[in-house]
């Protein structure tokens, strides 16, 4: 009678201990962003220069949300640009690199100085360069975008399984051949871990970049309201900046989802 | 001709140059390394006749795996020359007449079971166009079927156990349809159970079609199930020790192996084995 009654519980039980486990990984961090939040208005009441309410933020956007969505679309047209410009790029060095051995001698240390050279610091000297156009905007987004590009392809291409290129040398498989039927495959986890960061990596290269010499685009929105101390424009512009990086890396992982199937 | 005899697989008859099977003279093989230079092979002579079943057998260390790989031309031999149907095998590889199956499965990932067991199709066209080819491929379903692996044609590499997996890299090496079938200890990362299945399914792929196969093995049972010879190396420096011709009948892979003329042949395998090498000192 016991025994029946506990094996009777049991498999509900456990039922109930997974059902848990959903709700908790679900709402701790709605849990988190309440208690932020609940934080982020008691500062904002009780210090009003330093942040606006949240309900500030979401007004500012309701009166004009032409005026976002415009900016939203310039900075995100010189993050894409500048990322599939920038991913391209790296991909093509990439895939040489592998192949010319001297080639990775060569390239490395010129791609490294490009890391390491602060990218605010190049995007004034770029306008200077290219003017007042958008082209500066997109040469900084493609240049934030192609170390980390770079660094991910070429480690992805090479990171083949020696064995089943034996099988491919076995039967005299062109470079083409192992390019396409092993490099390229074997390196999509990687390409898709660099195209994560890329994308991150873009929106903020286009939002420097819009820092100075330009009215439009998010970083413009934000460095005008500075002027102007418009603290709600000022955020409106950042949580926007955050959302759309936000949905850019969603899709990235969207895709990688349906391409790396196995 | 009549000095071709029938045990004498690892003797060299200069008067038959006739390029049929696998010939192999004077193959030597050197790897430097840190702690100097180190002879792999030593003077390795070898002879495999078309449509047998030769193994490589000895210890690791005993460059079993590096001559196969020369015969393969994925190394390159220092002094010596190697004879594949009459082509070095660097030809034979551009022929497509070299079939190749690792020592890990090696399969593609992103890859259904069937389109791995046609890889070869789709590598190397030019071999097919050229039709220099002696490439015969054969039908992936029906070999992945006589492997057990019907119902996984679709399936990919990682929903299948390790043995299930080694068995595809067997139907891929297979459905290529090269005359020379070349394989590295495919069954050594198996356990012992899975180890025996796959190799009574693989005697019987092979009693089917019977291909010249060259294979390398550190156990002794699998060399005498499967082979008509076995070679026996011995290392430092890696040569050929003998070779012990298996006369069990066939077709074997309905055959209990516990009887006494396959201990006997156990037996000679590891006679000839000790006479050259005498443990790891």
């Amino acid at each position: 009678m016991d025994g029946r009654g506990v094996s009777a519980i049991a498999p509900s039980r456990r039922g109930s201990r997974r059902a848990l486990g959903m709700t908790v990984t679900v709402l701790a961090p709605v849990l988190l962003f309440a208690v932020l939040g609940l934080v982020w208005e008691w500062v904002a009441t009780h210090n009003p220069s330093l942040i606006p309410p949240l309900e500030k933020i979401a007004k500012e956007f309701v009166s004009r949300p032409d005026f976002y969505l415009s900016q939203v679309w310039t900075t995100l047209a010189s993050a894409l640009i500048g990322l599939v410009i920038g991913v391209l790029v790296a991909l093509v060095i990439a895939a040489a690199i592998v192949h010319v051995r001297f080639l990775a001698a060569a390239v490395m240390p010129v791609a490294l100085i490009i890391n390491v050279t602060p990218i605010v610091a190049i995007a004034p000297a770029l306008i200077v360069a290219f003017g007042f156009t958008r082209l500066p905007h997109i040469t900084v987004a493609a240049l934030s975008v192609f170390f980390p590009m770079l660094i991910n392809a070429t480690a992805g291409l090479r990171s083949i399984d020696s064995q089943a290129l034996d099988v491919f040398r076995s039967m005299s498989a062109s470079r083409w051949n192992v390019f396409v039927g092993l490099r390229l495959p074997t390196s999509l986890p990687f390409l898709f871990a660099g195209l994560r960061q890329a994308t991150s990596a873009a929106m903020i290269g286009a939002i420097i970049a819009e820092f100075t010499g330009t009215n439009a685009g998010l970083g413009a929105t934000i460095t005008n309201a500075t002027f102007f101390l418009n603290l709600a424009q000022m955020w409106t512009a950042i949580a926007l900046s955050a959302l759309v990086s936000i949905i850019l890396m969603g899709i990235v992982a969207l895709v990688e989802r349906l391409v790396l199937r196995w | 001709m009549s000095k071709q005899s029938a045990a004498g697989a690892a003797a060299i008859d200069p008067t038959d140059a006739a390029p049929a099977g696998v010939a192999v003279t004077g193959v030597r093989k050197t790897f430097r390394t840190r702690r100097g230079e180190f002879v792999a092979l030593q003077n390795v002579d070898l002879t495999v006749r078309p449509g047998h079943f030769v193994t490589l057998f000895g210890p690791s260390g005993c460059g079993k795996s590096t001559l196969l790989r020369i015969i393969a031309g994925l190394e390159v031999a220092d002094a010596g020359a190697v004879s594949l149907f009459g082509d070095a095998p660097a030809v034979a590889a551009k022929k497509k007449n070299i079939g190749w199956i690792p020592q890990s499965s090696a399969l593609l990932p992103w890859d259904s079971i069937r389109s791995n067991a046609t890889l070869s199709d789709r590598v190397n066209r030019r071999a097919d166009r050229s039709r220099t080819t002696a490439r015969a491929p054969l039908d992936a379903d029906e070999v992945l079927g006589e492997l057990g692996l019907g119902d996984f044609l679709d399936s990919r590499p990682s929903q299948l156990s390790g043995g299930m997996m080694q068995r595809a890299s067997i139907a891929r090496g297979f459905v290529q349809g090269a005359p020379l079938l070349l394989m590295d200890e495919p069954f050594s990362a198996l356990d012992e159970l899975t180890r025996e299945s796959a190799r009574v399914q693989l005697l019987r792929l092979w009693e089917h079609y019977r291909k010249t196969v060259v294979f390398v093995t550190h156990s002794v049972e699998e060399a005498v199930a499967l082979s008509d010879e076995v070679v026996v190396m011995s290392p430092r420096p890696g040569l050929i020790a003998g070779v012990v011709p298996i006369d069990l009948p066939r077709p074997r892979s309905t055959i209990d192996e516990d009887t006494p003329a396959f201990w006997d042949a156990v037996r000679r395998v590891k006679e000839l084995l000790r006479t050259g090498w005498t443990g790891e000192e």
